[in-house]
């Protein structure tokens, strides 16, 4: 029954998502108060859920992983409420709402569901998964381009001594506006991603997929991606520490993708 | 007809020789009616601006148009033959048109690329066709010319680079921010060069211009040019996490912007880039504030560098744009000679087809009526006659225009069908 609390509770908290997302690629904040209020209801179902389980089991709900990852986010979530009602800090919502809704989601797929219901469903969920992928792969490469271009622009612009490259590159400012765009979009592609890759794992291997290293993987590349987005939009990295991460990035997205690269075979069986 | 241009400019003629040459605009209208009238002349444009003064004229083929654009200049400038002479370039024909498009393109000018010189040839265009100087070819010339202008500008970078400090300094913050719509602008320390770096930079989107001076009176005075506000000099480093642009020409014998506080303004700014112009001798920041990241720091020599680079490169391309003009004078040519057959070929035809419905009349009155076969009949048969007659000569036409020595060519066929001139 506590599965059906934390559910719940994870539905609340995609509209803490939802809002990332929205302030990422309108870079306008509406949303927030409404995020906000979901994120706290959300709290108060999760509680529910940690207490149905601790009762349940008659011990503290922290014996295996993803009791663990719900403890975790719900304490999270409670210390983020906390920093909120006392300093303020919007911008760390882009970090911290995201974080807890995949946390709070891997945790519900802690107890196994039926299996697939059609071989077409598998299949296609598989392939939606790897497209949206491919697509953040895409945007992520972009970006990359991008920050390879800003840093030599910008070292025309800091050398003063204007060459070729100076007349030909755009503008900083346009490139970086590129950059953000062409970031935040990978960024909503890879987190749909995930949220799709995961939740196929989980049918297709039960409650053993989370031991697997390249799902291990993909979850720490997507975590370095959101603190990246987090650095950008909150500390607004530029330059050549932007640059370097945007690579750092796209090299783990290329690990990660090497790390499936039986996902392909999968796709073929029956 | 002929066409022929004699002037003078900047790289033929010193100031003094110019300015005997230049014509007012109050006497320009009546100058182009004197020169308008003088026989053998059919259209006629005066250039006069402070680096050129050009003569172009279309006469009649049997005209000297040399010698009646000499005793123009001599009897409206007071000037001897001999003295401007050695002054004078003369352009006839195809040279003529060239330099049209050259000078119209801004290749010719003091400063390649420089956009006045269309605006003044087209104030000299409309003063020509307003007096009626102006009503056929040559008319077509011009618009021709505007539209070299307008592909040379278009197509190289030609007029694209900064050759002004301040200019330079606008372009710089283009590079910057990419667009400069809601950007605001610091000025520290109220002096004429900073005014007009800070002019050129609103007019180009900045929103909003701060102002700061050790003289309260004289900031409030110079924000109320740009309708900014002033700023107490005590309070504006602590405003300046709020600007994205600087500029400081104030005469302190020290730096008044330092590293250490520069790195605290980008720390608030959240590492938005910000664009320092210190245009101040001796300079008012810290040359090591260009080692932040994210700071842009020019001071006068690097700003000059950037021109003198802007200058390298626009004769790049410079060179681009003539080939491109060389390729408009090519075409150009091609189509006046295409045009100068045009009548004679149409005269052709029409006097075949005057020729071919006569002959059809003739015989229908001795042995028609006919059936509407027949009728078709005749009407192919004479029809094919006539185009394979003309087809011969047609084709000669077309050839000889492009020739040197095609119009003898012309003048012959002409000769022979009859036709009128």
């Amino acid at each position: 029954m506590s599965v059906i609390w934390l559910r719940v509770a994870a539905a609340f908290y995609s509209l803490g998502l939802l809002h990332a997302i929205l302030m990422l690629v309108r870079r306008r904040e509406h949303l927030f108060q409404v995020a906000l209020g979901a994120f706290g209801i959300g709290a108060v179902f999760h509680f529910v859920s940690i207490v149905e389980e601790g009762i349940r089991g008659n011990h503290c709900p922290i014996t295996n992983f993803y009791e663990t990852l719900s403890m975790c986010a719900f304490l999270v979530v409670v210390l983020y409420l906390f920093i909120h009602w006392r300093y303020r800090l919007e911008s760390l919502s882009i970090f911290i709402f995201p974080m807890v809704f995949v946390m709070s989601l891997v945790a519900t797929l802690g107890n196994p569901v039926a299996a697939w219901s059609s071989p077409v469903v598998r299949s296609v969920w598989l392939i939606v998964h790897i497209v949206l992928v491919l697509l953040g792969i895409a945007a992520l490469l972009l970006s990359a381009v991008g920050s390879v271009v800003y840093l030599f622009q910008e070292r025309e612009l800091k050398t003063k001594k204007p060459r070729k490259f100076y007349y030909r590159l755009p503008a900083l400012g346009t490139l970086d506006d590129l950059i953000s765009k062409s970031m935040a979009l990978g960024f909503v592609l890879m987190t749909l991603a995930v949220v799709a890759g995961s939740t196929w794992a989980f049918i297709e291997h039960k409650t053993a997929w989370i031991g697997q290293p390249q799902i291990a993987m993909s979850f720490f590349t997507w975590g370095i991606y959101l603190a990246m987005v987090c650095l950008r939009v909150t500390a607004g990295w530029r330059g050549r520490k932007a640059a370097i991460m945007t690579v750092t990035v796209l090299g783990f997205s290329a690990l990660t993708w090497a790390a499936h690269a039986r996902l392909g075979a999968m796709l073929l069986k029956p | 007809m002929k066409l022929l241009t004699t002037g003078v400019s900047h790289k033929t003629a010193p100031v003094e020789v110019r300015e005997c040459l230049a014509f007012r605009e109050e006497t320009l209208a009546a100058a182009l009616r004197d020169l308008k009238s003088r026989e053998g002349v059919t259209e006629a444009v005066i250039l006069s601006t402070c680096n050129r003064v050009e003569i172009t004229v279309t006469t009649e083929d049997d005209c000297d148009a040399q010698a009646v654009v000499d005793a123009f200049l001599t009897e409206q400038k007071a000037v001897s033959p001999e003295g401007i002479a050695p002054h004078l370039y003369r352009h006839e024909g195809r040279d003529a048109i060239h330099h049209l498009f050259r000078v119209s393109a801004s290749l010719d000018s003091m400063v390649v690329g420089e956009p006045q010189i269309l605006g003044q040839i087209k104030t000299a265009y409309t003063a020509a066709k307003n007096c009626g100087a102006l009503c056929g070819w040559l008319e077509g010339l011009y618009t021709r010319a505007f539209n070299v202008a307008k592909r040379v500008r278009s197509e190289t970078g030609v007029g694209q680079m900064a050759v002004s400090v301040s200019y330079a300094a606008v372009e710089l913050a283009r590079k910057i921010f990419g667009s400069l719509n809601n950007r605001t602008i610091m000025i520290v320390g109220a002096g004429k060069m900073s005014e007009l770096a800070a002019r050129h930079l609103r007019r180009s989107g900045a929103s909003h211009v701060f102002v700061t001076n050790r003289t309260h009176e004289r900031a409030t005075e110079m924000a109320q040019l740009f309708q900014g506000t002033p700023v107490e000099y005590t309070r504006f480093l602590s405003m300046l996490p709020e600007v994205d642009i600087v500029i400081t020409s104030s005469g302190a014998p020290h730096y008044i912007l330092h590293k250490d506080e520069m790195q605290r303004v980008i720390a608030v700014r959240r590492n938005k880039p910000m664009f320092l112009i210190d245009i101040a001798v001796p300079r008012n920041i810290e040359p090591a504030v260009n080692e932040i990241d994210n700071i842009f720091l020019y001071d006068i020599d690097d700003l000059q560098e950037v021109v003198n680079a802007n200058l390298r490169e626009r004769m790049k391309e410079a060179e681009h744009a003539e080939a491109l003009v060389a390729e408009e004078v090519e075409r150009t040519m091609a189509r006046m000679k295409v045009a100068e057959v045009a009548p004679v070929i149409v005269g052709l035809q029409e006097q075949l087809e005057q020729i071919r419905a006569a002959e059809l009349d003739k015989v229908r009155r001795r042995y028609g009526p006919f059936t509407p076969q027949q009728e078709e009949a005749m009407e192919a048969l004479t029809h094919g006659i006539v185009n394979k007659i003309a087809h011969g000569p047609i084709t000669v036409l077309r050839h000889q225009a492009g020739q040197p020595d095609g119009s003898q060519a012309i003048a012959a066929i002409r000769k022979a069908f009859h036709l009128q001139d």
